[in-house]
């Protein structure tokens, strides 16, 4: 029977009010957790696949040692395809002409993901998308001219002889690197034990390439992980690329944002059911004084947070996937080949949210209107606004809650935390002292404008309150906006428009003036030539370094980079770089080098250490002069170790130089290569356009998040309006009464909210500008500048939107004939 | 069953509130005794403490000493859901501000407590009973629909519903006009006749008082006399 009851009650309360609220709140709360969760993984799944087809597989396996079986064995048996790699440098005859190349062997199925695209003799002219087969050789193009050979020429590799098959056009996991290295040459696994290339000792690189779904090689990962000896290691997946940082960033700015956005809805829902147990507080006296107990009150009102969470749980989940469909198809337009997955995830996610804010924020108060004791039903309803010190506890512990599971960092949600009630405490104090100072501003002032103080006066606590909570809501919607605008400038600083898209590697000094013409010629901006010298790192200190790292003797010897440098030389510190330590050359530094911060830290060298280098079998010396640090999200050419003119003038050098061209003039690459054709052009146009896809990708996300985030403010301020309604309702119909006409209490309530408006925008001004502070500093290193649009905006938004919601929400009121009011209140 | 004769017992009940410096004594040493079927006024001016007794010998609240009995059933000792099912099956309320639920219709509020109780004819009983109050034609009205006098006829519907053997009605006419007030009145007595229910009346109306066969008049929270004459001086 009180099923029937609760249902009927339900159904006459949705035209009250609080139910919306709370179930606007809960689904804003749900929609925005599935959404955000959902587009950011969709994004990072997207991201994860494009680099699987830079890596030409979803996994990739390292060995120094040749190919066990076992693991390929254990792999296919994991449902995981695989296909196998081999890279070692070797010498090609042709002829008379010799060259030393990179020569990658495949077997076949490479690659696993991405495309290998070749240029075969018999159809030249024509790139095809194609696997290898045995017997055929594939030369980088730059390769035929050093040979001095043509397709279909014979050359030598090892003890074999192969026919040149085509050109390498596109190759996935080619290194993406600008500075290039030897020659690439393609060719099948099966051919290389004929070649006997491979001897004891000999130093070759060993890839197993892995693909399947995300479950079976997370799964296939963790059984093969401590199988593996110190030889072996998974290779690490574009993961510290410049998009990855970048959404690595993004993705903790989104959640976080959105946390704050869920907050303030739990607020309003927290507030809504407030209410709506106040003002039911009465009838459960009724019913209870009727003889209904305790349990079935419960049920009763239970019944109603558990049909508004439901509807709120389906409708925003729904709402949800929608946007994280749309927002999958946006990410297929522009990345080939992206599967997206469906996942419980974001659902879950969304779930635990809701439910975490219906029974913390909300469940509290339908409890203590169970509570409700009969005998009230002889009293005056108890006066509102005493604060429930538990329903502050559960709500505080919600929003760490929420903190802790959307960043997954302890340290970082105590924090945040700690913050956030810090500001409460200090808002609740500046307001409370504002109010309490305003009594004797007052006394001169007219009626009107000294019943709206003496209004906000009187609800002081209320009030500080309301105060936070609009406060909260204008500062998010002001913090995002502009912080939005700073982090979308902030990416795009980093790729300017115009910024070189065509990097040029392999600059012989002869071939400098030649590239002047070219450019001058069709009006191209070159950048500045760099100069490169190849040298290992031998020795610091005069102690040998280990060349590869191995675990039995990492302690008795220090480890060294692993491979040849690019080493520079140059008089100006480049712009993207930063002196952390010690003194950039001057005009007559002599054997001095500039070493890059990480690479310093790894190798644990400190200024004034001394380092060798072996370059074309000669040894240089240098001491550390200066430590940098190296923006390596910039596209621009970047160098561990710089040193001084003196040491490399003299070795025979390489130049890079880059620079940008339109997509309609691509064709003059073709002109270029038959002009300077040993001079490597590596085009980032396609890295460029991926970033500026994340970029875009990420500024939908922020405007929807800023959107949450004005609705869940909105929402706040009707729900604490709508929460003083009955007591408002009391007042007028007494000053109706006394004989208060029509625009008195019209600009007393006017003015009431427009000063409270305009306080909460002024803490909020000022929060946004603390806070964009800290941002400018911390997160973008920028030196501060204020943002004078924000110290207008502010304080006018928060009059505007509180004056126009409040008298949105109370103009009814002041229309009700004083006789209807005084009945209506009479009446309870 | 034979129904005992008495209906209603308090003895020596006593209630006290905490305040601020201590505790207050609003009800001294009230002993009463009242039969089936007797209608029962208690009259005081505001303030002196009737009400607090109407809800101690309702079950609404608990005695900070002494004992009530309501039908045999020592309430004193009864808990809050207890003394719920006892008011559900045999208590019948009429509030001087009617307390009618604003999202329920007329009807609606007449079938609660029979709902509530699981009685399955509650709307014909609801239908039947407000037609003898003369409101059947406005059973889908909301509250805020009705007039103040409608709105307690309602009440007085509702209160009967259950059949209850005994009725509690505070003030019932006082927020009402004196003509309203006195059919209101006049309805209160008949149904209570026709049913033969124990009425319980707290009023500080004299001419109310004295329809009732007997009256309790309370001064500072003890009763002063139950002699009809000397109440002329109240109110």
């Amino acid at each position: 029977m009180w099923a029937k009851i609760a249902w009927r009650l339900f159904w006459r309360e949705l035209g009250r009010g609080e139910l919306w609220v709370i179930a606007f709140a809960l689904f804003l709360a749900v929609v925005s957790v599935v959404s955000l969760t959902g587009i950011t993984e969709g994004v990072k799944a997207a991201l994860m696949q494009r680099s699987a087809q830079f890596n030409a597989a979803d996994k990739v396996l390292r060995s120094s040692q040749p190919f066990v079986s076992d693991i390929i064995t254990q792999a296919q048996q994991q449902g995981l395809t695989v296909a196998q790699q081999m890279q070692f440098d070797s010498m090609l005859f042709a002829g008379d002409n010799m060259q030393l190349a990179t020569i990658k062997a495949v077997s076949s199925g490479y690659p696993l993901r991405g495309q290998l695209q070749l240029e075969a003799a018999e159809r030249p002219g024509v790139a095809a998308e194609v696997q290898l087969s045995p017997g055929q050789l594939y030369f980088e193009a730059r390769l035929f001219d050093l040979l001095k050979v043509q397709l279909g020429d014979e050359i030598e590799l090892g003890m074999s002889r192969f026919t040149v098959a085509g050109v390498i056009v596109n190759e996935p996991d080619a290194p993406l690197s600008v500075f290039g290295g030897s020659p690439r040459v393609l060719m099948h696994l099966d051919d290389v034990a004929a070649t006997q290339i491979v001897q004891p000792g000999s130093r070759i690189g060993y890839r197993y390439l892995f693909a399947g779904t995300a479950e079976n090689l997370q799964q296939f990962e963790q059984a093969l992980t401590p199988q593996l000896n110190v030889h072996q290691r998974w290779q690490k997946m574009d993961r510290e690329s410049a998009i990855g940082s970048a959404l690595e960033r993004a993705e903790r700015f989104l959640l976080l944002a959105g946390l704050l956005g869920i907050v303030l809805a739990a607020c309003a829902a927290a507030v809504a059911a407030n209410r709506y147990s106040q003002r039911h507080t009465q009838a459960v006296a009724v019913i209870k004084a009727l003889g209904s107990s305790e349990r079935q009150i419960r049920l009763l009102y239970g019944s109603h947070l558990l049909l508004v969470v439901l509807f709120s749980l389906v409708i925003g989940s729904l709402a949800g996937q929608i946007a994280i469909n749309l927002a999958q198809w946006g990410i297929g337009i522009y990345l080939a080949d992206y599967r997206p997955a469906f996942s419980w995830r974001p659902l879950w996610l969304g779930s635990l949210t809701c439910i975490i804010c219906a029974l913390l924020f909300a469940a509290r108060p339908m409890w203590r209107l169970s509570q409700t004791p009969a005998i009230d039903v002889l009293k005056q309803p108890a006066a509102q606004g005493r604060v429930d010190k538990l329903q502050l506890f559960l709500g505080a512990a919600a929003i760490w809650g929420l903190m802790w599971l959307f960043s997954g960092e302890l340290v970082l949600s105590l924090g945040l935390f700690a913050l956030c009630a810090v500001f409460a405490a200090l808002l609740v104090g500046t307001a409370t002292l504002l109010l309490k100072v305003a009594k004797p501003v007052a006394a001169g002032q007219s009626s009107a404008r000294r019943l709206a103080l003496a209004n906000l006066r009187r609800r002081i606590w209320a009030n500080s309150f309301q105060l936070i909570t609009f406060s909260l809501a204008i500062f998010l919607a002001l913090l995002l906006y502009f912080l939005r605008a700073e982090l979308i400038e902030q990416w795009q600083r980093q790729i300017p428009d115009g910024a070189p898209n065509q990097f040029l590697v392999n600059i012989s000094a002869a071939q400098r003036d030649s590239l002047d013409n070219f450019a001058r010629e069709h009006q191209l901006t070159l950048g500045q030539y760099y100069p490169v010298v190849r040298g290992r790192l031998t020795s610091i200190n005069d102690e040998q370094l280990q060349q590869e790292a191995s675990k039995e003797d990492r302690s008795e010897q220090r480890v060294g980079v692993g491979r040849e440098l690019n080493l520079t030389w140059l008089a100006d510190m480049p712009a993207n770089n930063q002196l952390l330590s010690g003194s950039w050359f001057g005009s007559d530094s002599q054997a001095q080098v500039s070493v890059e911060q990480e690479i310093a830290e790894r190798l644990q060298v400190k200024l004034g250490d001394k380092l060798a280098f072996s370059i074309g079998g000669q040894m240089v010396s240098a001491t550390v002069s200066s430590i940098r640090s190296v923006d390596w999200n910039s596209l621009q050419p970047n160098f561990y170790m710089i040193l001084s003119a003196d040491l490399l003038a003299d070795f025979p050098a390489t130049y890079i130089n880059a620079f940008y061209l339109d997509a309609e003039r691509q064709l003059l690459l073709n002109q270029l290569a038959r002009l300077l054709p040993t001079v490597s052009v590596i085009s980032v146009d396609n890295i460029i356009k991926q970033v500026n896809d994340i970029i875009s990708q990420v500024s939908v996300a922020l405007s929807f998040i800023l959107l949450i985030i004005c609705c869940a403010a909105v929402l706040v301020l009707v729900a604490q309006v709508q929460a003083t309604l009955e007591q408002r309702e009391q007042e007028l119909a007494i000053l109706r009464t006394l004989g208060a006409r029509y625009p008195f209490l019209r600009n007393a309530l006017l003015m009431e909210f427009a000063l409270l408006g305009a306080m909460a925008g002024l803490f909020a001004t000022v929060l946004a500008e603390l806070m964009l502070l800290i941002v400018q500093q911390r997160v973008f290193e920028l030196p501060f500048s204020p943002h004078y649009t924000l110290w207008w905006l502010g304080p006018a938004l928060g009059v505007l939107l509180v004056t126009l919601l409040g008298w949105w929400q109370l103009r009814r009121l002041l229309q009700i004939p004083g006789a209807q009011l005084m009945r209506r209140v009479l009446q309870g | 069953m034979k129904t005992p004769e008495v209906h209603i017992k308090a003895v020596n009940l006593a209630k006290s509130v905490k305040v601020a410096d201590g505790s207050l004594t609003i009800l001294h040493d009230i002993s009463l005794t009242i039969n089936h079927g007797e209608t029962v006024a208690i009259v005081g001016a505001s303030g002196s403490g009737k009400s607090t007794l109407l809800s101690l010998l309702a079950g609404l609240d608990l005695p900070t000493k002494g004992e009530v009995l309501l039908a045999g059933q020592p309430l004193h000792q009864l808990s809050e859901d207890q003394r719920a099912a006892i008011r559900a099956s045999s208590v019948g309320f009429v509030f001087q501000s009617f307390l009618l639920l604003p999202s329920l219709t007329a009807l609606e509020n007449v079938t609660l407590p029979a709902e509530l109780s699981g009685i399955s004819d509650a709307r014909e009983r609801g239908l039947n009973l407000l037609r003898q109050v003369g409101l059947a034609e406005r059973a889908d009205f909301y509250p805020a629909q009705l007039s103040g006098g409608e709105q307690q006829r309602v009440a007085i519907a509702r209160a009967f519903i259950t059949r209850p053997a005994v009725l509690f009605a505070d003030e019932p006419s006082a927020n009402l006009d004196a003509a309203t007030g006195q059919k209101i009145e006049d309805l209160l007595f008949k149904l209570n006749a026709e049913q033969g229910t124990t009425l319980v009346l707290v009023t500080h109306n004299n001419e109310l008082a004295a329809r009732c066969q007997r009256q309790y008049k309370m001064q500072a929270g003890s009763f002063t006399s139950t002699d009809l004459k000397e109440l002329s001086d109240v109110g």
